[in-house]
């Protein structure tokens, strides 16, 4: 006996709904819940005095600038390398197995555990190449970890540029790198800001291989080659070390608006740069 | 007999292969100078795969060879030492939808110019003007020229692309395939009349489907048909006295 259509529209609606409120549920539970613990540890003072006595007191102003530092430095290297590849794997080359190989290779990427990346970088950067502790050995492991998000991401976004857009810029005696550049890129941007913002994301929220690449120094870096400690290894190591958790949930808390923020400022940008060609 | 006035495009048994499937099987035809050349045929008659063989467009096509020639002011243009950059600036394309790039109405047109190094506000300001007087769109979007292509009608959208092909300067040649096939008839009068006041200083192929089309502005047409071209002649001749049976039955709308 066929179930009559009202009854499994009914169904569909109930299972469907069940599934996003309990998505949304968790989602604002966790964030409540951090927030509700850190937010009254938050003020001026924590935001922008160095910690004391390992964090047990003071602020986490120092963990802030790394928190700030070593995902600007990782997507700075990573954005022309990932969108160049991006281009050239979709507009320099046809389909073929070499691109099919070079896709494989950059997905098995995204999906190796950060650790993985830490230890190479470690063993790389920090020993092989004398590096140490540093900015810019976190910065270089970061990048190569998020590398393959940016590439799957904007090629994602320039394959979905209309060809016919690529055809006109021919026919009107563009190169095809002008085409890359003043037709395919521009309508490719809100597909690569998506994939800066979950590389941006990941980076904030990496420990593993920040603590093996960066250290966790807790002092203020001056130049690329000062360990640093960002915000989640800072909270990493305030909870697990059980040096504060009034400290650690208040960190937490800021790492949390701070993405937050990260994502409004990137969409507000991104907003303002599609009104401005669709006007 | 009057004499012919020399041709601005020859094309010598010119063969256009995808994969392995042959799909222009050696053409050969005179285009001159300053006249409107119709080109009609059922789809699939390798009308379009011609026309965009004119600027090379096909070479972006991947799995596609030519063989034969394709000569512009004597020059063969699928010659390795030939620029297909300049070839393009010289022979324009207007596609069968119009696509307006996502940009606003003075940006779209100044595409090509921009590529070729106008950097002069002024010059740029002129060459807009002038383009879009000479597509008929100019009293509809002067005031407008910051606004988005993408916001204008279907039949102002394609009159912006004619605008955009006429603002190249180096231009000599439009290729236009089934311009009009998307828009109104009153879209498609403005393009015709635009395309007959501007073949005194262009060559102007249109490919169509509307077999009136071409009677109406062509001076002379060819008939396409499975990758052939059946026969080339004066527009009049085609549509009143053609030499070939299937011409016939074409263009009286027996088949096709």
């Amino acid at each position: 006996m066929r179930i009559p259509p009202k009854y499994t529209q009914a169904l569909a609606v109930t299972i469907l709904g069940a599934a996003t409120a309990f998505t949304v549920v968790v989602l604002v539970f966790i964030i409540v819940f951090v927030l509700s613990k850190g937010l009254p540890g938050i003020n001026f003072e924590f935001l922008f005095t160095a910690p004391k006595d390992m964090g047990r007191a003071g602020g986490i102003f120092p963990t802030l600038v790394g928190t700030v530092l070593l995902p600007l430095l990782a997507i700075a290297i990573a954005l022309p390398l990932g969108v160049g590849t991006a281009v050239y794997l979709t507009e320099y080359t046809r389909e073929n197995r070499l691109t099919r190989v070079l896709r494989f290779g950059t997905d098995c990427l995204a999906g190796i555990p950060s650790i993985i990346f830490g230890l190479f970088g470690f063993i790389f950067f920090v020993v092989m190449l004398k590096m140490g502790w540093c900015l810019l050995s976190g910065g270089l492991t970061l990048a190569i970890m998020v590398l393959p998000t940016i590439i799957r991401t904007s090629e994602e976004a320039i394959r979905a540029v209309p060809n016919s857009y690529r055809e006109v810029s021919f026919s009107l005696g563009a190169t095809r790198w002008e085409t890359v550049l003043k037709v395919v890129l521009p309508n490719a941007l809100p597909g690569i800001v998506t994939g800066v913002m979950l590389g941006i994301g990941r980076s904030i929220g990496e420990t593993a291989a920040v603590i093996f690449t960066a250290g966790s120094a807790l002092r203020m870096p001056v130049s690329a080659f000062d360990s640093v400690r960002t915000m989640s290894v800072h909270f990493y190591i305030l909870a697990r070390e059980g040096i504060s958790n009034e400290k650690a949930y208040a960190t937490a808390a800021v790492l949390i608006i701070s993405v937050l923020l990260v994502n409004l400022a990137a969409y507000g940008m991104m907003h303002r740069f599609m009104a401005k060609r669709a006007r | 007999m009057t004499k012919k006035p020399p041709a601005k495009m020859s094309i010598r048994d010119f063969k256009v292969f995808h994969g392995q499937e042959e799909s222009l099987r050696g053409v050969t035809i005179e285009i001159p100078a300053h006249r409107i050349l119709g080109i009609i045929g059922p789809s699939g008659s390798g009308k379009t795969t011609f026309l965009r063989a004119l600027n090379r467009l096909n070479d972006l096509a991947p799995d596609t060879h030519i063989e034969g020639q394709v000569l512009l002011d004597e020059q063969d243009i699928y010659h390795p030492a030939f620029d297909v950059v300049s070839l393009r600036k010289r022979v324009g394309m207007l596609f069968a939808l119009p696509v307006a790039l996502p940009m606003n109405v003075f940006e779209n047109v100044v595409y090509g110019p921009r590529l070729s190094g106008v950097r002069n506000r002024k010059r740029l300001d002129e060459i807009v003007e002038r383009s879009l007087k000479a597509a008929f769109l100019w009293d509809e979007v002067k005031d407008r020229l910051s606004m988005s292509g993408l916001r204008l009608s279907g039949g102002q959208q394609q009159r912006l692309c004619l605008a955009r092909v006429l603002a190249m300067e180096e231009l000599e040649v439009i290729l236009l395939d089934e311009p009009c096939s998307g828009l109104d008839p009153i879209s498609t009068a403005k393009i015709e009349e635009a395309l007959t006041i501007l073949k005194s200083k262009y060559t102007i192929i249109l490919v169509t489907n509307n077999t009136k089309q071409a009677a109406r502005v062509a001076d002379d047409t060819a008939f396409f048909l499975m990758g052939e071209m059946v026969e080339h002649g004066h527009t009049d001749k085609i549509f009143t006295t053609p030499d070939d049976k299937r011409t016939n039955d074409y263009v009286t709308g027996r088949f096709g």
